[in-house]
């Protein structure tokens, strides 16, 4: 069954257009790998689908639901909730309470929140952090902690972005492992990352974006493959 | 190790629990051994800075929305209570719920604007707004005697039953007033801070899109938000009406009043539970201090300064006009040097002691 539908999605700031005529479609279950060189339009795409702002063309149908429009809060309460690139940490509210606050998505109790943030933060390896303030963590568990708190919020899609930018290899095989974790208890994810080795190890698919266009799309060895693709990451990054 | 934690946890706040109620205890007996008005009039000057402060910190402490236009809200409370008490005879016991009813309009209608801005688009526009409100009091003069104010003379006597409960011509039942109020709004304050709602406040101030992203409907908790705060700012005001027994719009709408009242905060310790308090505690005593010339007499008798001395005369004549500077740059002092306002400082310096013993 789809999990999500995006279907011809452009969004234009004035004149650029930063996606531009996107589809594909979700299988639930799945790790789909997002990737393309900067400014290529993932996370303008993330944006829309989270309902930060509408996109200027197309549907976004998630779960069979049409969500343009719909608020990113609203978006969240139906199980679709997003990490920033740029982490976002509660900087003056501990761990736990970040944490919390993810898990009274469910709950108007602050004792089953807090059992709920608890678990989570095990889940993602912080339980020795729990009481520190988020401000004071470095990037890695910064990072850590964005996922513990979307997870906390009890998605049945994720959307992760860019979760392993600015991390050392080990910590990035740590954020590996808790994806595939994460996959293994069946939610869904949509995952956007510049490591090509990375993507193309954790993902089921991979969408391809340049310049705002969906450049392919397929599986792994597919898209490893492609003239467009190689051409557009010799392009740029790619060593 | 849990179990010896959590004991130690019941204990502090047995102990904390204890100095409470104990503090509570005195104030209420203070007024049986207190008997100088002037006294019980300071006290009830820091309750009402500290119903306004803690006031204001739910929607600019907790949820990061600092507005400097609380004297709308102040405002509109207590020009409610009087205009129903002098035009229309309704106690101030009932005018108060009038009043409350009148700030919620207010408040929605503010934060339907307002809330669309962020940041210092929200500042200029929470006192706009609020000086809209005090243009509106002093024109629309029919109805609030403009400019002039409204002199109080009627407060009725408060009858329960056959039994007088008091006839306000005494400060000590404002006093019971004041302290009750500001019990209120510290009882409230600790309500939000221990519920989702505190949660979802501080989530908003601290990344109002990380916030939103993670379920929070951003509108709903910041008129939530501002909805408790212009409630309680609605008391004080009427409060305050009904203890000065007059209004006017360049005192009770003033921005200078919205000023003084995030200031309380901000020098007290803007979104903790106690910080208004010691705010209050802070600038109530410095401004009675500061308009009395208090500090000059004080420098006089302690032999610092004669009084006869060109300085002294210099001090006597200017000391008490400058009571805004000084009152200004005290301020600013704090601001700089104590970031987390008297209480972070108290705190820090409390944890430093702690650690120089151990
Ligand atoms: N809010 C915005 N206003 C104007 N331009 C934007 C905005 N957000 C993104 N862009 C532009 O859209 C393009 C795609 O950006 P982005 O989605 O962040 O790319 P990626 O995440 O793939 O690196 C860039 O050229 C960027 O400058
Ligand atoms: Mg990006």
């Amino acid at each position: 069954m789809a999990i999500l539908e995006i279907s011809h999605v452009s969004k234009f700031f004035g004149g650029l257009a930063a996606n531009s005529d996107v589809s594909f479609t979700m299988e639930a279950g799945m790790i789909m790998g997002l990737i393309g060189p900067n400014g290529a339009g993932k996370t303008t795409l993330f944006n829309c689908i989270t309902g930060y702002y509408p996109p200027s063309k197309g549907e976004i149908i998630f779960k069979g639901r049409r969500m343009n429009g719909l608020q990113p809060d609203k978006v969240c309460k139906l199980g679709m909730v997003r990490t920033w690139q740029k982490v976002r940490p509660l900087a003056k509210l501990s761990v736990v309470d970040n944490v919390m606050v993810g898990a009274l998505c469910r709950t108007n109790s602050l004792k089953v929140a807090r059992a709920i943030a608890l678990e989570q933060i095990e889940v993602v390896g912080l339980s020795h952090k729990t009481d520190f303030l988020a401000g004071s963590l470095p990037i890695g568990e910064r990072k850590k902690l964005e996922v513990a708190r979307v997870l906390a919020t009890k998605p049945e899609l994720l959307l992760l972005d860019e979760v392993m930018g600015g991390l050392n290899p080990a910590e990035s095989e740590e954020i590996v492992r808790l994806i595939l974790d994460i996959k293994a208890r069946g939610v869904s994810q949509m995952v956007i990352e510049h490591d090509m080795k990375t993507i193309m190890r954790i993902s089921d698919r991979i969408v391809v974006l340049n310049s705002g266009e969906k450049l392919t799309e397929g599986s792994p060895e597919e898209v490893v493959h492609n003239q467009a693709v190689i051409d557009a990451y010799l392009g740029e990054s790619h060593a | 190790m849990a179990s010896a934690t959590t004991s130690r946890f019941s204990r502090s706040a047995l102990i904390k629990l204890a100095v409470g109620l104990v503090l509570v205890g005195g104030l209420f007996a203070v007024p049986r051994y207190v008997s100088s008005p002037y006294a019980l009039h300071i006290m009830i000057l820091i309750f009402l800075s500290t119903i306004m402060g803690e006031s204001w910190n739910i929607l600019g402490g907790y949820t990061g929305q600092y507005s400097v236009g609380h004297a709308a809200y102040f405002g509109v409370g207590a020009y409610t209570t009087v205009m129903l008490m002098q035009f229309r005879q309704v106690p101030p016991w009932i005018g108060v719920w009038a009043g409350i009813a009148a700030v919620l309009v207010v408040a929605l209608i503010i934060g339907s604007i307002c809330f669309r801005l962020r940041g210092p688009y929200f500042v200029l526009a929470s006192i706009a707004v609020a000086e809209i409100m005090r243009l509106s009091a002093t024109n629309l003069d029919k109805f609030t005697k403009g400019a002039e104010g409204i002199l109080a003379t009627e407060i009725p006597v408060f009858i329960i039953g056959e039994h007088v409960v008091t006839d306000f011509l005494t400060k000590v039942p404002f006093y019971y007033i004041g302290l009750s109020l500001a019990l209120l709004t510290i009882a409230v304050t600790w309500a939000v801070q221990h519920s989702k709602l505190g949660y979802y406040f501080q989530a908003i101030r601290e990344d109002q899109d990380a916030a939103h992203s993670l379920g929070i409907n951003i509108p709903l908790y910041k008129n939530i938000g501002l909805a408790i705060s212009a409630t309680l700012t609605a008391l004080a005001g009427s409060f305050y009406a009904i203890y000065v027994g007059f209004v006017d719009p360049s005192t009770v709408l003033s921005l200078d009043l919205s000023v003084q009242i995030v200031l309380v905060c901000i020098i007290g310790g803007i979104g903790t539970i106690y910080g208004p308090v010691v705010g209050a505690l802070a600038l109530v005593p410095l401004s009675e201090a500061l308009r009395s010339n208090a500090i000059a007499e004080g420098l006089f008798k302690s032999g610092i300064v004669d009084p006869a001395s060109a300085t002294g005369t210099f001090l006597k004549e200017n000391l008490a006009h400058a009571h805004v500077l000084i009152y200004g740059i005290l301020v600013v002092l704090v601001i700089l040097f104590m970031p987390e306002g008297l209480l972070g400082f108290l705190r820090k310096l409390g944890a430093r002691l702690k650690q120089g013993r151990a």
